[in-house]
């Protein structure tokens, strides 16, 4: 998944010269690539994220097209006055690139967690939120957010969970979710995003149950979430990310004014990480390991 | 390279810029639209006079032209000051002013960069400076002779992303870069000296790497001066003009008086403030 946002990042730049990368100082080996072939188009801005996304705004402003790396933590969380003000509010063509959203860094504590990010962006005029799966997504992700000509967040959260689809997804529809399987009418559905794809397609298999991945976090069609809802029997939403003002809520917001519907929300509880660990036992932490998730789905079926 | 700017005359350029009438309009918007930030304006008046009469250049006279020059009001409180230039433009009417704050209106109390001839919303404090780092860094990789002008209060030195971009401006050499600070002594609630002291200005910008020059900001003429002192010295390096000023300056009553950072204007202050001008016999 890294791979296929390193390749991207590349083809990207080398195909549009106006494309520049500025990182806060982060992103290590991710970014070999990048400046052993676009070193002109490389910008590292120092450990200054505030005047980094600002400064982006500026080179937006005289026609280039900035992508802007940190971790999620910082791009956007630490800068979401400047992504309001700088990027969003003249709808410059800036894509914000966070990266280790959720908690990838399992072991470094809250500064470096990120569980508040989509609540935060989705709620910027303007502003598009992307949350890919896996490599698939990836790709079609970078190459939406390129096309999109405006003011995008993307949300890299854990990418070492393998592959949710079996191929290339095409050309990602603003709004639209991605229909990874098929299941049981009378079950409910999964409307996952990032990480949480794979724990839901594990789980569906064993469960018989349909599965979206919602690829793109903002805009949500109403009409996908609809047709999603009357298909199944219930909808539950899985993120990493908090349960307040992410998927869940973009969902909830639509079926209860749209086609009411009983949800189950599962993401982060509204708290900080207690402990670290790896990051599977920080899922364990927060009920969000497959086993947690299953036992809440089974609760919800029944 | 730095390259002089071309200065921007044409056959009305001597007439207008008349500070007095300027700060004129800056007490017609305050009035009409019953708003604050009246001393905020009136400190950098000469200031702004002197950039668009003499250094800003707007192709076409048009506010968007690609080639233009930027000024970056990163104190966008004082934006009155800039409509007021914009109204010596041609660029605003008598209708912008009569009409300030009126319900739908354009012309917000911050700078709003939807508004042809403002180039960033600001008004929240250290955004507008780190734009124009991006603008300029933009323009030096483009390789064109466009320059930055970015004005940023003194107060508004408090704020961290200020001191991030000049280290940014300084590594990467935009000497296509000018910050000005409007430094009236003042911030919101006090003194800059009792609020948050600010040291020697000069001498913290010159260890960032900036070439660096004080000036009264008040005298057009010495503005002018350093300006083209500061464009044809310090190659590589972005230039930083301390501009010396007073807050409210023009209207005795206002002067150095903090009450004028947040004081609306009555029909008695409104009255008095226009005599204070000495504009009898001037055209409006």
């Amino acid at each position: 998944m890294r791979e296929a946002f390193s390749n991207s990042l590349v083809r990207l730049a080398l195909a549009d010269p106006k494309v520049l990368l500025l990182t806060g100082d982060h992103g290590y080996a991710l970014f070999d690539e990048f400046r052993k072939r676009c070193p002109d188009q490389y910008i590292n801005a120092g450990i200054a994220e505030q005047n980094m996304v600002g400064m982006a705004a500026g080179l937006a402003r005289v026609g280039f097209r900035p992508f802007v790396y940190g971790l999620a933590a910082f791009v956007p969380i630490r800068t979401v006055e400047q992504i309001k003000l700088d990027i969003a509010h003249d709808d410059l063509p800036v894509v914000l690139l966070g990266d280790g959203a959720g908690f990838v860094y399992s072991h470094l504590g809250t500064s470096h967690q990120s569980t508040e990010d989509i609540a935060c962006t989705r709620a910027i005029p303007g502003l598009e939120v992307l949350s890919p799966a896996d490599r698939f997504e990836m790709t079609a992700s970078m190459d939406y957010a390129y096309a999109a000509n405006g003011p995008v967040y993307l949300r890299m959260g854990k990418s070492d969970r393998g592959d949710v689809h079996a191929g290339p997804t095409g050309t990602l529809r603003s709004g639209g979710l991605l229909k990874v399987r098929d299941g049981r009418a009378d079950r409910p559905g999964l409307i996952a995003t990032g990480s949480m794809v794979r724990t839901a397609v594990d789980i569906a298999a064993e469960l018989d149950l349909a599965v979206w991945s919602a690829p793109v976090l903002k805009p949500l069609l109403a009409d996908e979430v609809c047709a999603a809802a009357r298909a199944t029997a219930g909808l539950v939403t899985l993120e990493e990310h908090s349960v307040l003002g992410g998927l869940g809520a973009a969902v909830t917001e639509i079926t209860s004014e749209h086609q009411p519907t009983r949800v189950l929300r599962i993401g982060v509880p509204d708290r900080f990480s207690e402990h670290c660990g790896t990051h599977a036992y920080l899922l364990r932490e927060h009920g969000l390991d497959t086993d947690s998730v299953r036992a809440k789905v089974e609760g919800f079926i029944q | 390279m730095t390259t002089l700017a071309t200065p921007r005359v044409d056959a009305g350029a001597e007439r207008r810029f008349a500070p007095a009438r300027m700060r004129r309009t800056v007490l017609e918007m305050a009035y009409a639209g019953s708003t604050v930030h009246i001393a905020c304006a009136f400190s950098i008046i000469e200031l702004l006079t002197v950039l668009y009469r003499d250094h800003l250049r707007y192709p076409g006279n048009d506010p968007r032209a690609e080639g233009r020059d930027f000024l970056v009001l990163s104190k966008g409180h004082g934006v009155m000051a800039q409509y007021a230039c914009m109204r010596e433009l041609g660029w605003l009417d008598d209708s912008h002013v009569q009409g300030y704050f009126k319900d739908g209106s354009e012309l917000k109390g911050l700078s709003d960069s939807r508004v042809p001839g403002l180039e960033v919303t600001s008004g929240s404090l250290g955004h507008g400076f780190s734009v124009g780092v991006g603008i300029a860094m933009g323009l030096q990789r483009k390789g064109t002779d466009q320059k930055v002008y970015a004005i940023v209060g003194d107060g508004e030195l408090n704020e961290g992303p200020i001191w991030e971009g000049a280290l940014v401006a300084a590594h990467h050499k935009m000497d296509n870069l000018m910050l000005i600070v409007d430094k009236n002594g003042f911030q919101a609630m006090g003194t800059t000296d009792d609020v948050l002291a600010l040291g020697d200005l000069s001498a913290k910008f010159a260890s960032f790497g900036f070439e660096t020059l004080e000036v009264d900001g008040h005298d057009e003429a010495a503005v002018d001066a350093a300006v083209r002192q500061l464009w044809s010295t310090g190659v590589g390096k972005p230039k930083a003009l301390i501009a010396r000023t007073v807050k409210g300056k023009g209207v005795p009553f206002m002067e150095s008086d903090n009450r004028w950072h947040y004081t609306r204007l009555n029909p008695q202050t409104f009255a008095e403030a226009i005599d204070a001008l000495g504009l009898a016999g001037a055209s409006k």
